[in-house]
């Protein structure tokens, strides 16, 4: 019999993969940044399966509710559509 | 009586975490939970269009459902149903479509840990909530900033300039009330001693936290007006200034489910002023319950917050974004950390 955890665990690490390429191949710059903050919030998930509750609401407080945040606030500044066609 | 040991056998077990299925049992809670609070955001709307209406000498709601206008709400509904849904040509549609869903999830996700009343089972005492956790004041606050993005995302993904004026003074806001919010929350938390909710509304079964720490209550009733976004900091969808702001392109159900996110956040928040502060489940200080169940306490004072909110919209005009910022970092910041020494003054003292 297999062990259930392995299908939560799947689910988030297959977010994670995603949206941590999109990261790099997104071509919009605010895509890049909300799958970063993505990929950020599934490695709460991880936490939350490691038992780890505490990291991962640090993690949310931090990485997504605090740097996420601020790399929108730098990209609102760059302006939109300067992007090379 | 038989029938009263049968319920309470079964809070037992369900509370106590001892059955097999009560993890089953906790996620139907769940549902009926954010069922009720789904009930208690429309409950607060009809409240906001009687009550302003009566401040500023109308009648409000009057045609619809009898002479009080009770079905109002559900009339709303099915128009809000039946309007087109359009998604602008110059829209980012991932962004567009994404945004309601994230605003609804942050709400709903803040339910998960509230706690509802402290019941007595042979002897010992067991929370009502959906999930008993450690940390729940830090993660209502980490979840509900993820409603910034939100807003953000419709700000950009409607492509218009409107729109993106109301995502920015939203991002631009909440980087300065995030953190007097959390820093009033853990200055509580530090008087209680725990970061469990459920610890601290124990804590206040004598004195509310109103009562001992009153400069921590005004810091977050203030942040929290602003983090969900109402009257007198709603930068975010000033009518006048920016046509509705980050929800200027949107239409129909969108549009509805983006507006109700926020007033789920407004009754989750209202539910968190009535834990931390007005002591919950507790009755009145020093008197005590006077027999009524917590739950009804919880609930008055949810919608005496509520009605609160409700009287600062009517009563206070609208700031304008710079003195909003302005307010943030030079006056509540420094206030949220008086909090701080203040609370571990008292710690120190009493504690």
């Amino acid at each position: 019999m297999i062990n259930l955890e392995i299908i939560p665990f799947m689910i988030v690490s297959l977010i994670m993969i995603i949206s941590s390429i999109l990261v790099v191949k997104a071509k919009d710059v605010v895509h890049c940044a909300f799958a970063c903050v993505v990929s950020m919030l599934s490695v709460a998930g991880f936490y939350v399966l490691l038992n780890a509750q505490f990291m991962a609401v640090v993690q949310i407080l931090v990485y997504v509710g605090g740097i996420g945040v601020m790399i929108l606030f730098a990209v609102m500044l760059t302006g939109r559509g300067q992007e090379v066609e | 009586m038989i029938i009263y040991d049968e319920i309470m056998y079964w809070l037992v077990l369900i509370f106590a975490e001892s059955h097999p299925y009560s993890d089953w049992i906790r996620g139907i809670l769940g549902g009926l939970v954010i069922g009720a609070v789904f009930g208690g955001a429309l409950v607060m709307v009809y409240l906001e269009r009687k009550f302003l209406g009566d401040i500023q000498s109308r009648i409000g709601p009057n045609r619809v459902g009898g002479r009080y206008g009770v079905l109002q709400l559900i009339a709303d509904a099915i128009k809000l149903f039946t309007k087109e849904d359009i998604i602008p040509a110059n829209a980012d549609k991932w962004l567009f479509i994404g945004a309601p869903i994230v605003a609804l999830t942050s709400g709903f996700l803040m339910v998960a840990v509230l706690p509802f009343d402290y019941l007595l089972i042979n002897g010992s005492y067991y929370a009502v909530n959906v999930t008993r956790m450690d940390i729940s004041i830090l993660y209502l606050e980490a979840v509900s900033g993820l409603a910034v993005f939100a807003i953000f995302m419709a700000g950009w993904g409607s492509g218009s300039k409107y729109s993106m004026l109301g995502g920015f003074r939203n991002i631009a806001k909440m980087i300065g009330y995030e953190i007097p919010l959390g820093i009033s929350i853990i200055s509580v938390a530090i008087m209680a001693q725990s970061l469990d909710i459920v610890e601290i509304v124990e804590a206040q079964d004598f004195l509310w936290n109103i009562i001992i720490h009153p400069l921590a209550f005004i810091v977050f009733g203030i942040c929290l007006i602003a983090d969900v976004g109402r009257i007198p900091f709603d930068q975010t969808e000033s009518e006048e200034e920016i046509i509705a702001g980050w929800a200027t392109e949107y239409s129909g159900m969108r549009w509805g489910l983006a507006f109700f996110a926020e007033y789920l956040h407004a009754v989750v928040g209202s539910f968190m002023v009535a834990l931390i502060f007005l002591g919950g489940w507790n009755g009145l200080p020093i008197v005590g319950n006077l027999y009524i169940p917590g739950i009804f306490w919880l609930i008055i004072k949810t919608i005496m917050v509520i009605m609160f909110f409700i009287w600062t919209r009517a009563a206070l005009p609208r700031y304008r974004i710079d003195q909003v910022v302005d307010l943030g970092w030079k006056c509540l910041l420094p206030l949220s950390l008086l909090c701080l020494v203040w609370s571990t003054i008292i710690g120190l003292v009493f504690g």
